[in-house]
Formats: structure tokens, sequence, C-alpha cells
């Protein structure tokens, strides 16, 4: 469970979230849309303790991310938007040297596995330096997930991915057991997977529904979206 | 007409603005140094003018060292521009001759080493005649600024011939260099200069696939060095990993080895080489100490303080990696700093690291480089002279100073240790938080 309270960020003279909640529960994929800009991955980066914020508290399964880092950072699996990695170890030391760091048992079956899903296998053994971005967030995958994290957090998980391995994610989310955040432009992918979705504009949260009405209502997500931005707007 | 060019010149430019507005002190402290350097090396001419040594600095070696300096310069700056540019791929997939978009390149480099030329050169004149020494030599300085435009044609075709996938191409240039190595005077590197500019035309044609072998090449490794390792020695694999492969563990050992070569060479003949015969017996011992001295500098500069600053410096982008996985700030800090145990091996070795690693830390994401390193290197000056200085007196004072080098050396020891405490507190996130909401 990932509760963020009354939590503001900026940047210079740029609010980039201002005064946002956020409970975000256990066993529920929540989506979190908004346009270009609009805090969604700040605010994940955040949760993960990756930047500091002004204001608010943040709390990963009751651990805070401010006193009990390293708890919290425990509980928490990552994909960036633009994963950059070390360029020049191998995608299989990449991801042992995360494993190392996060003290995985049996990581050689988990990386195994996982990277076999999705389709990254057969490269590990070539540089990271001379991956696709597709390669990349594939590697990138693979390390939010391997250590099994209570708390998904990623962003744009299926971007620049192929149809294949775009299912694959998306079954292995639909499927996951805690709680896992998506930061995303996609409304298919929302509407494939998500439970709940917040919309968030200029830092701020507009709207919070669970996808089923949204959809029952305005027809599909796309739509929805639309017209509570338009509401907003005017 | 030129549009890369003066792309490629504004991006130089605004990026050297944005480093100025985001570490202002250390790019003042850089022009103090650079400032400091030319009345070094202007007070140096004058002594070797006025001063009758066994040391001949000829015209020729100036011009020389001068060449070498600007082509590698070039190289470096063609390989940031073209060979390692990502935004370049938008212009190269444009309708335009992709030939002429690599000229335009060449062209703005070659402005570059221009402008680089013509301010220290004006620099380090001027500095001269306030030494009133006269410098009226327009004959030689058009030849200096010929070589230098030489050296940028040469060091284009370097650049791109070796990023080819054929080598072989690297030939002819270093035929060339060879040729004018052994030619010397400066004349006959001005005269075949359109040997140069024809070298620098032959490598435009090849151009292209140097930039996309760059690009494409696959970097197999074997898998037998894989497994877990503890948190701070999975680091030490991962740093010491990177700096083999990009070849600077090597770079370390070579620069060592050569320094200390010079160094032994300068301390035994110094003297006789350097100190004329009617000052040796006021002077002598003089020299050589201070060869020691500046050999132990360049190599802790290089073997320690370089890789020791990076060590953070490069983490600029992978950041967000080190902040989300839960490992404590000081194991992250003393694996690292582990990784750079070879330079423990080198002079003076655990100074460097007591002010480095903290600084690195501070600049992460602000990455300033050259500027950075080069700043750092004034102020080692400064701290190693009051070492040697500190050496002196002890050397004097106690009977017994390997006691006193001794305490010294723990108490340098336990000065990292509060270091590396600091650097990690350093890396951890400042919340500065407006109320009490932890």
């Amino acid at each position: 469970m990932i509760i963020v309270n009354n939590v503001t960020k900026t940047y210079g003279k740029t609010i980039a979230l201002n005064n946002v909640n956020f409970k975000f529960d256990n066993s529920h994929v929540i989506a979190i849309m908004g346009e270009n800009g609009a805090g969604k991955t700040t605010l994940l980066k955040i949760i993960t303790g990756i930047l500091p914020f002004d204001n608010g508290t943040i709390l990963i399964d009751g651990y805070s991310i401010i006193t009990d880092s390293i708890k919290a950072r425990e509980q928490i699996g990552y994909l960036p938007e633009m994963p950059e990695m070390y360029e020049r170890l191998t995608g299989r030391e990449f991801l042992y040297y995360i494993a190392s760091l996060r003290k995985l048992n049996d990581a050689e079956n988990k990386i195994y596995e996982i990277t076999k899903m999705i389709g990254i296998y057969d490269f590990l053994d070539s540089e990271i330096g001379s991956y696709s971005k597709g390669m990349k967030q594939k590697i990138s995958m693979t390390s939010a997930i391997m250590h099994n994290p209570k708390n998904l957090l990623l962003d744009e998980p299926v971007y620049g991915l192929d149809p294949l391995t775009s299912k694959a994610i998306q079954d292995f989310i639909k499927n996951k057991k805690g709680t896992t955040v998506i930061a995303t432009h996609s409304t298919q992918l929302v509407e494939k997977i998500a439970d709940l979705v917040y919309i968030i504009m200029r830092g701020k949260v507009i709207h919070f529904n669970n996808v089923e009405s949204l959809v029952s209502r305005y027809g599909s997500i796309e739509e929805a979206y639309f017209q509570i931005k338009d509401v907003v707007n005017v | 007409m030129f549009e890369t060019t003066i792309i490629v010149l504004t991006e130089n430019t605004r990026n050297l603005l944005k480093k100025v507005k985001e570490t202002p002190v250390l790019y003042f402290i850089f022009s103090g140094m650079t400032i400091f350097s030319i009345i070094i090396f202007s007070f140096a001419t004058y002594f070797i003018i006025n001063i009758e040594t066994n040391l001949q600095i000829s015209l020729e070696d100036m011009f020389f060292t001068i060449f070498f300096i600007f082509m590698l310069k070039s190289i470096a700056d063609f390989h940031n521009n073209y060979i390692k540019s990502i935004p370049l791929s938008y212009t190269l997939s444009t309708q335009k001759n992709q030939k002429r978009i690599v000229f335009e390149i060449f062209v703005a480099v070659l402005i570059i080493q221009l402008i680089i030329w013509f301010s220290f050169s004006v620099m380090y004149l001027v500095t001269l005649t306030i030494f009133r020494v006269n410098v009226y030599y327009p004959y030689e300085y058009l030849l200096f600024t010929l070589g230098v435009i030489a050296a940028v044609f040469i060091g284009f075709s370097i650049c791109i011939n070796f990023f080819s996938p054929y080598k072989y191409r690297l030939i002819p240039s270093i035929i060339l260099l060879g040729f004018y190595f052994q030619g010397r005077h400066p004349l006959y590197i001005v005269l075949t200069l359109p040997l140069a500019v024809l070298h620098m035309i032959w490598s435009i044609q090849s151009s292209m696939p140097s930039y996309l072998f760059s690009k494409r090449k696959e970097r197999m490794k074997e898998r037998s060095q894989v497994k877990m390792r503890g948190v701070i020695r999975a680091i030490f694999y991962r740093e010491t990993t990177v700096l083999w492969r990009d070849r600077l563990l090597i770079s370390f050992i070579i620069t060592s080895i050569s320094t200390g070569i010079f160094t032994g060479y300068f301390y035994v003949y110094g003297d006789e080489i350097l100190i004329p015969e009617y000052l040796r017996e006021t002077m002598s011992g003089f020299l050589p100490s201070m060869f020691l001295y500046l050999s132990i500098f360049i190599v802790v500069m290089y073997t320690a303080v370089f890789p020791s600053l990076n060590l953070f410096l490069n983490e600029e982008k992978t950041m967000w990696l080190v902040r989300h996985v839960p490992i404590r700030n000081d194991l992250f800090v003393f694996g690292k700093t582990s990784a750079l145990s070879l330079c423990f091996l080198t002079a003076i070795p655990v100074i460097p690291y007591i002010s480095m690693v903290p600084l690195g830390i501070k600049y992460v994401g602000k990455k300033s480089d050259i500027i950075l390193l080069y700043s750092v290197a004034m102020l080692l000056f400064l701290i190693l002279g009051s070492i040697s200085f500190l050496r002196f007196i002890i050397n004097r004072v106690f009977e017994y100073p390997i006691f006193i080098y001794a305490i010294i050396l723990l108490i340098e020891i336990l000065i990292l240790y509060i270091s590396l405490k600091v650097s990690s507190k350093m890396l951890a996130l400042n919340y500065n938080l407006n109320r009490q909401n932890t």
C-alpha cells in the first residue's frame, strides 16, 4: 500500500505537484493519466525516493520514504520512462548487479524466468550500450520485477515494446499481487489492465474513479479523459 | 548554408554557458588557473631566453607540442560532435547530403580550435610583452596558425578512420604524421597542408561507415564473471569492469610507470641537464626535487583525482538506480571508492580521496567534467606543496621521521573515513520540508 499525503513538489517557480493525496491500495492496478508535464513521472520518482519533495508525507507499506528509506525502497520495484543504465555492462551483468544490491536469493532462476518471458534472454551477454530502446526497457523491467516487489511503479511500461512482449507484461501486471501504479498516456492500456484511474493536470488530481464506471458512463477511457479534461478547462 | 556548423557552435556555446551558470565558482577557479598557467608558461619562456641552460627548447619543439595538442583536441571534438552525437541522427536523416553535413561539423570544430588558439596565443604574447620579451614574429605566428589548421585536418582523418570498420584507412594519416615528425620543420608541415586537406576530403568520403559502425557495434562478453556478490563487492566489480572496458586501468598503469621512469631520470640527471654550470653549486638539488614533486602531482592527478572525481560524475544519468535500490549510501560510497584501490599504489594516495569523493558527489548531475577536474588540480597543487613543505620540516626537526609519517598516514586514513561518511550523507536526498511532517 502506498499513501501519498499532501505532497507538494516545486522545480524553482514551477509547481510540479500541488498538495496531492493518493491512497494506492493492495491488489489494485492504478493508472495515472495526464498530459505531458502534468506531474506523473515526478510523482513516481518522489514515491521511489529518487526525488525529494517540499511538503507532505509518503508511506510505503507503513514505512516513510524519508525516515525508513531503506525499508520503504525494499518494497518497491520501479521502471523509469527512459531507463539509463551502465552502458559498458552486459544485460546479465547489470541484472546480477541489481540482484546483488537487493540481496536477492535465487537470482539466476528469477532472471532466467523473467528474461525468457519478456524475450531478452538471448541478448543478455551483449553490452547494454548496443541495445535498442525496447531492449533497454526489457532489461529495466526485469530489474524492476525480479525481486517480486509488493509495490510496482511503472512509467510507460509498454512504450517501445513489441506486441508480444507488451502482452506478456500486461498479463504479468494483471496477475500480480500487491499494488501496481502505472503512469501512462495509453488509454487502451488503462482499459485493459487498470482497476482505478487518477487524472492529474498541472500537478493536481482533477478526477479519480474506477475504470469500469468510467467506461460505462463515457463509452471508453479515451472519451472519459477528453471530456473530464474539457470540463476542468472550462 | 552551414546550418549544421551554426547548430554545433550554438550548442557548444550554450552548454558552456549553462555550466558556467550552474557552477560559477568552478569556472572562476578555472579562469584563474588558466591565467596562472599562461603566466607560468610565459615566465618559463623568459627564463629559457635569458638564462643559459643545457635545456634547449627550439621553435620546432614548441610547434610540434602545439600541433600535437590541437590534433588531440580535434580528435576529441570530432568524437563528441560526430561519432558520439545522438541528435545528429536527426540531421543525417534529412535530405541534405550527408557528406556535406560532416563537412559542416568539420568547419565547426575548426572554428572552435582557431578561437582557442587565437585567444590563448594572444594572452601568452601579451604576458610576454609585459615581461619585455620581443614578440614580433609575424612569420612564425602565421606558421603556427597554419600548423593548428593542419592539426585539425589530420585530427579529423584520424578520428573518422579510427572508428571506421576499416582501420587500415588510418595508415595514410599515420604515414603523414611520421613524415611530419621526421621533417621536424614547421615549414614542412605548412607546405604539406594540401596533403592534409586531401586526407580530410578522402576521410569525409568514408565518414558515414564510421558513424554507423560505432552505433551498431555489438559487444559480446563472456558470462563467466557473472555471479551474486555482497553489496560492496558488487559495486567494486561493476566499477572496475567499466574502468577496464574503457581501457582506463591500463592507461593509469602506463602513466604511473612512464612518469616514474621520467621522474627517476630527472632526479638523477636533472642538475646536469637543466642547471647551468655556474649555478649548479647554489641550486643543486632544487630542480630534481621540483621534478619529483611535479611528477608525483601528475601521477596523483591522473590516477587518483580524475577517477575518484569521476566516480560520481559518471553516475549522472544512472542516479535513479542508486537512489531507488535499498542500500545504505555509505556502502555505495565505500564500494565505489574501493574500486580505486589501484590508486593506493601511487604516491600520496589517501589525500586525493579526502576531498575528491565529496566533491564528485556535490557535482553529480551538474557534470562540469574537465573544468572541475582542472580546478581541483590547482587546489591539489597547493595541498601537495604544503605537504612537501611539511615533509621538509619533519625531516629537519625529527631524528626518526618514519614514526611521524606513520602517524600522519593514520590521521589521513581517519580523515578519509570521515570524508567518506560525509560523502554518504551528501549523497542522501535533501528534504527541505516546510513542516515537521515526516
